[in-house]
C-alpha cells in the first residue's frame, strides 16, 4: 500500500478549478517534486493534503487513513512545512522546537530527546540559544524543517523550501532531505528550482492550470522529454579555423535529421530532430553516433562532441504552455 | 551526481534521527519539566515570550513609578491631614494606573498576540499539532490573565496602602477589584475574539482601528464606573446596586465564553465540527439568563414587569446573536452526516443553527408569556401584545435576510456576512422608512397601521396601546410565521447533500 494515495482531488473556488482531479501516488523513501508555475495549484493541492483545507472532491488516504474523514488519525502522520516558515522571532531555536514538542505532546526525557535529535540531525545544536530572529533564511528554514521533524510524521509536506535560499543552504537542504527519505520518509516537495528537484526527486509530478500533467520516475519523464522532440549536439574542432568550420557545417547540413547549425565560439552547436516527426526511444544516441562517424570518416579533428541531456526544464518546458488561471 | 564545490558541514558527519544521549537533569529541574508538562504549552511560550517584550517592562515599571510617585505625595498629604480620610482619592488614583494596564495593555496585546499569529501564519502550525482552536485560545486567554495578574500582584501594595489611609471601606475595594478582574477577562476575551474576524489586510487593518476604539472607550467606561462606585459608597448599601452589579457579571463572563466560543469556531479547520462549542455556550447562557430571570420574578414577588422586561431584554439578546448563529454557511461536511436527525441542533449548517435559535426563541417567549399570565397582578392586554410582538419581530429579522439572500442565484451573495448585512439593510428600512411614509400621509410618523413591521416603533404601539385592534398583531404574526417557515424550508433544501462538492462546501468562516 502507498504511504500517500490521492484519488481525483478537486477543490472549487466558485467557478475556478483551482485544482483538477489530481490523482497519485507516493511510497515510503521516495522524494516526488512537485512542479508547476505560479498558480498551478501546487500550494493548495498540498494544503488539502496537509489536512488544512477540504477538497471539493476527491479522496485523500494516507497510510489508509482518510484526510477528509480521518483528519485526526491523519495528522500525525503528516509533517507539513508551508511556504512562509513561521518561526516566533522573540523565541530562541531551542525555545521554539521545545514548544512545539509540548505542543506534539511529548513529555520530559521523550520530549528533550527528541528536540536534542532533531537539532543534532538538522545542525542547530549551535544555535540553540540564538533568537530566531537572529537567523539566516537558510538558518530558519532548518529550523522549520526541525519542526516539522519534532513528531517523527512518516510523510513530508514542503512547499517551496528552497525558496530564497543561497547555493550552500540548498546544498545542506538537499543532503538532509535525503537523509531523511533514507530513513524511510516519504517526502513530496515543491519547488521553482527544477535544477534542485532533479538532483533530488526519484520521481515528480507536474502541475498546470490544477490538472496533472505528467507523473512517473525522473527517468521516465526525462526520457518521455528527450524522447518526442529536438535535441542539441555541441562540438568542437581541435586548431579549427574558419575554413573547416564552414566545411563541417555543410557537412553536417546534409546529414537526415540536422535542421540547423550555428556556430557557438570555436565549436558548433547542432540542432538534431527525429527523422520522421516523432523519434523512437533510443533516436539520440544512434542519430549523435552516426553524425560522429560522419565527421570523423570526413578528416575533421573533432576534440569534444556532446550531447545535451534533456533536464527537469526541458521537461517542465515540454508538458506545460505557461498558462495560468 | 554532484556533492558541491566545497566541504560542508552537512557531509561531515552521517545524518541521523536516532536519539542522542541529552544532559540529565538536576532534580529541581525535573520538577519544573514535570510541572511545566501539566501545563498549557501555550500558556509556558506566551509568558516565556510576553516577559521578553518591551511593551511589559516599560508598561511595569511605568505602574510602579506612577504607584510609588502617588504614595509619597499620598504619605506627605496624610501627615498634613492626620491620616483623615485621603484613601478614597489615592485608592481611585492607585486603580486608574492599574485599570489602564489591564483594560488596555492587556487586551491589546492579546489582540495583537493573535493577529500576529495568524497574519505570520503561524497560527497552521499550531492547528496541525493537534492541540485544537479552543485549547489554543484558552492558553492565549490564561497567558494574559497571568499577566494582569503580575500587574496586579505589583499594584495591590500601593491598593492596600490607600485602605490604611482612610476614607475608604474595604468592601468597596473588593468590589471595584472583583470587578476589574472581570472586566480585565471580558476585554481580554472580546479582543482575541477580533483577532479572529478579519482574513484580507483591509480588514485587518480596519479591525485593529475598531480594536483600538473599542479598547479606548472600554478604558474610559471601566475607569468610570469604578470612579463612580469609590466615590459613592452608599452605592453599596443600595438594594438595587448589587443584584444591578451581579447582571453586570454575568453578561461579562456570559457573552466572554460566547465570544471564545466564537473564536474558537471561527479557527477551527474546516475537517472539525466548528458549531458544538458557540451553540452549547449560547443555549447554557439562555437556560442560566432563563434561570436568574425566573429567580427575579420570584424575588419581586412575581411581578409581571419581570417578564416583560426579560422577553425584551431575551429579543434584543436573540435578534443579535441569534442572527450569527442562524446566519452559518449551508451543509456540513460528509463525516458530521453520520447520525446527524432532525434535532441535532449542535452540529454545524445554517438549518441546524437557524433551528436552535428558533426553538430558543419560542421556548424564551412561551416561559416569559406564562409568567406574565400566572402573575397575581392583572396583566394588561397591550403588555401581552408587546411581549408576542417582540418575539415575532426577532423571528421575521432573523428569517426574512436568509431568505433574501438565499433565493438569489449568485453564490457569493449567499455567505453569511452578506445575510447579516442584508438584516442591517432591512432593519434599516423597517425601522426608517415606514414613518417617513406615514409622516407625509397621515402626519404621525409613529401611526400604528404604517409601523406594523416596524421592530422599533411597532413594540412601542403595542406596548402602549395604540394598535386598537389585533389586526396588526395577526399580520405580524402571520409574516412572521409564514418567513420563518420558508427559510426553514430553503435552508432544508439547501442542506441536503447533492454531491460531494456540495456536502464538502461548508468551512467555519460563518460561525
Amino acid at each position: 500500500m502507498s504511504l500517500l494515495e490521492v484519488k481525483g482531488l478537486t477543490r472549487l473556488f466558485g467557478r475556478l478549478r483551482a485544482v483538477d482531479g489530481v490523482s497519485f501516488t507516493l511510497e515510503a523513501g521516495v522524494i516526488l517534486g512537485f512542479i508547476g508555475p505560479n498558480g498551478a495549484g501546487k500550494s493548495t493541492t498540498m494544503r488539502m493534503l496537509a489536512t488544512l483545507d477540504l477538497p471539493s472532491s476527491g479522496e485523500v488516504l494516507i497510510d489508509g487513513h482518510s484526510a477528509i474523514e480521518e483528519p485526526d488519525r491523519a495528522r500525525p502522520l503528516i509533517g507539513y512545512m508551508p511556504d512562509r516558515y513561521g518561526t516566533y522571532e522573540d523565541m530562541t531555536v531551542f525555545e521554539f522546537l521545545d514548544f512545539f514538542a509540548r505542543a506534539y505532546r511529548l513529555k520530559g526525557k521523550e520530549r528533550r530527546e527528541r528536540v536534542q535529535s532533531v537539532m543534532e540531525f538538522a545542525r542547530l545544536t549551535e544555535l540553540k540559544d540564538k533568537l530566531t530572529s537572529e537567523l539566516s533564511k537558510g538558518m530558519k528554514q532548518r529550523v522549520a524543517l526541525g519542526r516539522t521533524l519534532l513528531h517523527d510524521p512518516r510523510l513530508l509536506i514542503l512547499d517551496e523550501p528552497a525558496d530564497g535560499l543561497d547555493p550552500r543552504a540548498r546544498i545542506e537542504l538537499r543532503e538532509l532531505l535525503k537523509a531523511l527519505a533514507e530513513e524511510g520518509k516519504a517526502v513530496l516537495i515543491s519547488s521553482h528550482i527544477l535544477t534542485e528537484l532533479s538532483e533530488i526527486c526519484d520521481a515528480c509530478a507536474i502541475i498546470e492550470q490544477g490538472k496533472l500533467l505528467a507523473q512517473g520516475p525522473v527517468s521516465e519523464i526525462l526520457a518521455r522529454a528527450q524522447g518526442g522532440g529536438a535535441t542539441e549536439l555541441c562540438l568542437r574542432l581541435a586548431g579549427a579555423g574558419e575554413e573547416s568550420l564552414s566545411w563541417a557545417e555543410r557537412l553536417l547540413l546534409e546529414q537526415p535529421g540536422v535542421s540547423k547549425v550555428s556556430a557557438d565560439g570555436a565549436g558548433l552547436r547542432v540542432r538534431l530532430e527525429p527523422v520522421g516527426g516523432q523519434g523512437a526511444p533510443g533516436w539520440v544516441e544512434e542519430a549523435s553516433a552516426r553524425l560522429l562517424r560522419q565527421l570523423i570518416d570526413a578528416g575533421l579533428p573533432v576534440c569534444s562532441f556532446q550531447v545535451r541531456e534533456a533536464d527537469l526544464e526541458d521537461a517542465f518546458m515540454s508538458v506545460t504552455r505557461g498558462r495560468v488561471q | 551526481m554532484t556533492a558541491g564545490p566545497a566541504p560542508l558541514a552537512v557531509a561531515e558527519a552521517p545524518l541521523s534521527l536516532a536519539p542522542a544521549p541529552p544532559p540529565s537533569p538536576t532534580r529541581t529541574e525535573r520538577w519544573a519539566e514535570r510541572t511545566a508538562d501539566r501545563l498549557n504549552p501555550i500558556v509556558v511560550k506566551e509568558i516565556r515570550q510576553g516577559l521578553r517584550t518591551k511593551v511589559f517592562w516599560v508598561c511595569f515599571a511605568l505602574m510602579l513609578f506612577a504607584c510609588l510617585v502617588l504614595s509619597l505625595v499620598a504619605f506627605a498629604a496624610a501627615r498634613e491631614r492626620a491620616f483623615d480620610s485621603g484613601g478614597r482619592e489615592f485608592f481611585y488614583a492607585y486603580f486608574f494606573c492599574l485599570g489602564v494596564v489591564q483594560f488596555f495593555v492587556i487586551p491589546y496585546s492579546a489582540y495583537r498576540s493573535l493577529a500576529r499569529e495568524r497574519e505570520e501564519e503561524t497560527w497552521v502550525l499550531l492547528t496541525l499539532t493537534g492541540l485544537g482552536p479552543r485549547r489554543i485560545l484558552l492558553g492565549k486567554l490564561g497567558s494574559f490573565l497571568v499577566q494582569a495578574m503580575l500587574y496586579g500582584s505589583a499594584a495591590g501594595p500601593f491598593l492596600v496602602f490607600s485602605y490604611y489611609l482612610n476614607g475608604i471601606d474595604l468592601p468597596t475595594i473588593l468590589l471595584v477589584l472583583a470587578l476589574g478582574a472581570a472586566y480585565t477577562a471580558f476585554l481580554t476575551a472580546l479582543s482575541v475574539s477580533a483577532a479572529t474576524l478579519a482574513e484580507q489586510r483591509f480588514l485587518r487593518a480596519l479591525t485593529h482601528f475598531g480594536v483600538l476604539g473599542v479598547l479606548i472607550g472600554g478604558t474610559a467606561l471601566g475607569l468610570s464606573v469604578a470612579y463612580a462606585i469609590t466615590e459613592d459608597s452608599s452605592l453599596l448599601r443600595d438594594d438595587d446596586f448589587l443584584p444591578a452589579m451581579g447582571g453586570c457579571l454575568w453578561a461579562m463572563l456570559s457573552y466572554g465564553a460566547l465570544l471564545f466560543e466564537a473564536a474558537a469556531a471561527r479557527l477551527s479547520l474546516p475537517t472539525e465540527s466548528y458549531a458544538r462549542g458557540v451553540r452549547l455556550a449560547f443555549l447554557v447562557q439562555a437556560v442560566l439568563s432563563a434561570g436568574i430571570g425566573v429567580y427575579a420574578w420570584v424575588h419581586e414577588n412575581l411581578d409581571e414587569e419581570v417578564a416583560l422586561v426579560a422577553q425584551l431584554l431575551g429579543c434584543i439578546h436573540l435578534g443579535v446573536v441569534g442572527l450569527l448563529l442562524a446566519t452559518d454557511v449551508d451543509g456540513m461536511v460528509g463525516r458530521h452526516r453520520v447520525g446527524t436527525r432532525i434535532f441535532s441542533l449542535l452540529r454545524p449548517g445554517a438549518l441546524r443553527g437557524y433551528r436552535l435559535v428558533m426553538v430558543v426563541l419560542g421556548l424564551s417567549s412561551a416561559l416569559w408569556g406564562t409568567l406574565c399570565l400566572v402573575s397575581p397582578g392583572s396583566v394588561e392586554p397591550e403588555e401581552l401584545s408587546a411581549l408576542i410582538a417582540c418575539g415575532a419581530y426577532v423571528a421575521l429579522y432573523v428569517s426574512l435576510p436568509i431568505l433574501v439572500t438565499r433565493l438569489i442565484p449568485f453564490p457569493p451573495y449567499r455567505a453569511p456576512a452578506v445575510a447579516r448585512l442584508s438584516a442591517l439593510a432591512l432593519l434599516f428600512l423597517a425601522g426608517g422608512a415606514p414613518p417617513l411614509a406615514a409622516a407625509i400621509i397621515t402626519g404621525d410618523p409613529a401611526e400604528p397601521a404604517f409601523n406594523v413591521f416596524n421592530p422599533f416603533v411597532g413594540v412601542v404601539n403595542f406596548a402602549e396601546r395604540r394598535a386598537d385592534s389585533g389586526w396588526e398583531l395577526l399580520l405580524l404574526c402571520a409574516v412572521a410565521a409564514i418567513s420563518a417557515l420558508a427559510a426553514d424550508h430553503v435552508l432544508a433544501r439547501r442542506d441536503a447533500p447533492k454531491s460531494a462538492q456540495a456536502e464538502r462546501a461548508p468551512s467555519p468562516e460563518g460561525a
